[in-house]
């Protein structure tokens, strides 16, 4: 375990993303931000309030967000789109594809609500499949800050990486892990806990959930290794071999469908490069419904036990 | 910086509409001739807006081909993207590239695709998949409202492309943020790919619309060049509201076959109907 404990956290991801962006516009005068009438939700008016030259409220037409930023940054100016995940990653998608991941622009997007997160919102306001639509465009690169100062430090990373970067956030606060002496870049991951029977990879929310996971595996005498993988795309191929050379067996959870998301990615990765017993929890296509974000987790399969329970089948395997 | 216009202010009203009438003839010669070697291409919007894309490349533009991203520069969008020969004829024309790249449209490493994009000198922005320019070039007019610079953007669209519903969600935009340095001109030709807009997707009366939306707009013979620069003119000078010209054309315009007949929106001439385009394009005796 980590020397340190966790916090709750005091917002989510998405203010503590906007509260970043909100200092920002100090450090970088030409840096505009787009909202779709979702600015009190996102904390995008954080940043308009204090700038409300370059915050462009573009009413409810993200595709017309999404394209108009890409105009705005046709000319070497650094834009964020905000709206939520379902929005940003399927409504706007063309407008993400090929006005500003083809042409390689400076655009990055606020994408909020992510996953289930907005559980009792319904399925119509859940991204659980954003991470599939941004993942498989080209130049595009997506991160998840799981708390408080991850998404502070990936707001950094997004802004200093050239071109489109996706950041997914959370709709609630759960817990606070990271603290301020601890570095994030793109392409890179935390290995949360460090284990030799089996490695736990998974990004944001579900990152709290493996903690748990591996509280109850070491109850049974397992010693999982967990990674937070913040960055899904590129992702951090060093970090996984070298905990499968300790572990050899893999575990991904994510709050997303399990078809084209980070389990796939790394399923994909590792029958090329490093064949182990695999577990892939997620959302079995199919939609989610309306409930507690905590009975959706054990419905879905990705509660601490459900993390638990797929850790010791494959160890059975392996 | 050299402008587009150094030299054509000097003519007089007259002069410069001749001139203008003449390179356009030059173009659409070039559109015919450059789709009859790529063996595909979409001659007839391209046709349509001939006229009004050649005066804003060899009158109305401020630009400088040798600089094609000189910061002050006019910007214009061919959100009809489809229409791509006119423009990569009028750049050609201007000394963007040689002259011989238009042989090459849409071959395998051609600086000339199927549909515009960035990394072609002197194209602004990606554009083609229909709806999306105006947007885009509401995002410029945007950036050069908080430069504080005085160029203007210019979006050609098409009206079949109008029936996008982003086309809307941008024009409301436009209003609401007061860019008058965005002008948009609707190609009027009344032909998109299946048929008449009437029969596909009526748009009724597009210069209400956009003045519905709080456009400024101005309808003329998008074929007439006096009434194209008076337009663009006047344009230029509004304050306070974006600015929508809906230019009335005939799709195919200057080649009789491939007049007001929509299976000329995608298709490509054959060697007898290329020297009969010549001809009429020249006139006889050429």
């Amino acid at each position: 375990m980590r020397p340190h404990a966790m916090t709750p956290a005091t917002v989510p991801t998405r203010r503590a993303f906007s509260e970043r962006m909100a200092e920002y516009g100090a450090i970088d005068g030409e840096f505009v931000v787009f909202e779709a009438d979702i600015g009190y939700s996102t904390f995008s008016h954080l940043f308009g309030d204090k700038y409300p030259e370059r915050y462009f409220n573009m009413g409810i037409a993200e595709g017309n967000m999404v394209s108009a930023a890409a105009g705005m940054a046709a000319d070497g100016r650094v834009a964020v789109a905000s709206s939520y995940g379902v929005f940003i990653t399927m409504r706007a998608l063309e407008s993400v594809r090929t006005f500003v991941c083809y042409p390689e622009l400076n655009v990055k997007f606020l994408s909020s609500h992510g996953g289930f997160t907005p559980a009792i919102d319904g399925v119509t306001h859940q991204a659980t499949e954003d991470i599939a639509n941004m993942m498989t465009l080209p130049n595009m690169k997506v991160l998840v800050p799981a708390d408080t100062w991850s998404s502070r430090k990936l707001f950094d990373v997004a802004l200093q990486t050239p071109g489109p970067v996706f950041v997914r956030l959370m709709r609630d606060p759960i817990l606070d892990l990271y603290e301020t002496s601890d570095s994030f870049h793109m392409g890179g991951s935390h290995t949360v806990i460090e284990g030799t029977d089996v490695t736990i990879v998974t990004y944001g929310d579900i990152v709290f959930e493996a903690i748990e996971a591996a509280s109850i595996l070491r109850k049974d005498g397992i010693r999982a290794e967990l990674i937070d993988m913040y960055s899904l795309k590129p992702f951090d191929r060093e970090a996984l071999v070298r905990s499968l050379d300790k572990t050899g067996a893999l575990v991904v959870a994510e709050n997303h469908q399990k078809r084209n998301g980070l389990g796939y990615e790394l399923s994909n990765f590792c029958i090329k490069n490093k064949v182990v017993p695999f577990e892939n929890l997620g959302l079995e296509d199919t939609f989610a419904e309306c409930g507690s974000y905590r009975k959706l987790l054990e419905k879905y399969g990705l509660s601490k036990t459900r993390i638990a329970d797929a850790a010791k089948r494959i160890l059975r395997r392996a | 910086m050299k402008t587009a216009t150094q030299g054509q202010h000097a003519r007089s009203f007259d002069e410069r509409v001749a001139f203008l009438a003449e390179k356009a003839r030059e173009v659409r010669s070039r559109i015919v001739d450059m789709i009859y070697k790529a063996k595909s291409g979409h001659p007839g919007g391209a046709l349509s807006a001939a006229d009004i894309v050649t005066a804003l490349y060899f009158d109305i533009l401020r630009v400088d081909p040798a600089h094609p991203r000189w910061p002050d520069r006019d910007r214009f969008l061919l959100s009809k993207g489809h229409a791509c020969p006119v423009l990569y004829s009028c750049l050609a024309m201007r000394g963007y590239f040689g002259l011989e790249h238009l042989d090459t449209l849409r071959q395998f490493e051609s600086i000339l695709q199927g549909h515009p994009i960035r990394k072609t000198p002197g194209i602004d922005m990606t554009t083609g998949s229909l709806g999306h320019g105006l947007s885009i070039g509401l995002g410029m007019a945007l950036d050069g409202k908080l430069r504080k610079k005085d160029y203007t953007v210019y979006v050609m669209l098409g009206d079949g492309e109008s029936n996008e519903g982003h086309v809307w969600e941008a024009a409301m935009a436009a209003a609401k943020f007061r860019t008058d340095n965005l002008i948009a001109i609707v190609d009027r030709n009344r032909l998109q790919m299946d048929g008449c807009c009437d029969d596909i997707m009526p748009m009724g009366n597009i210069a209400a619309k956009f003045k519905a939306f709080g456009w400024k707009t101005y309808e003329i013979n998008g074929h007439d060049m006096a009434e194209i620069l008076h337009a663009i003119e006047k344009a230029r000078k509004g304050r306070g509201k974006p600015v929508c010209i809906v230019a009335n054309t005939v799709k195919g315009k200057g080649v009789s076959y491939m007049e007001d007949r929509f299976e000329w929106h995608g298709k490509c001439p054959d060697a007898d109907q290329l020297s009969c385009a010549m001809k009429e394009i020249w006139g006889e005796d050429s």
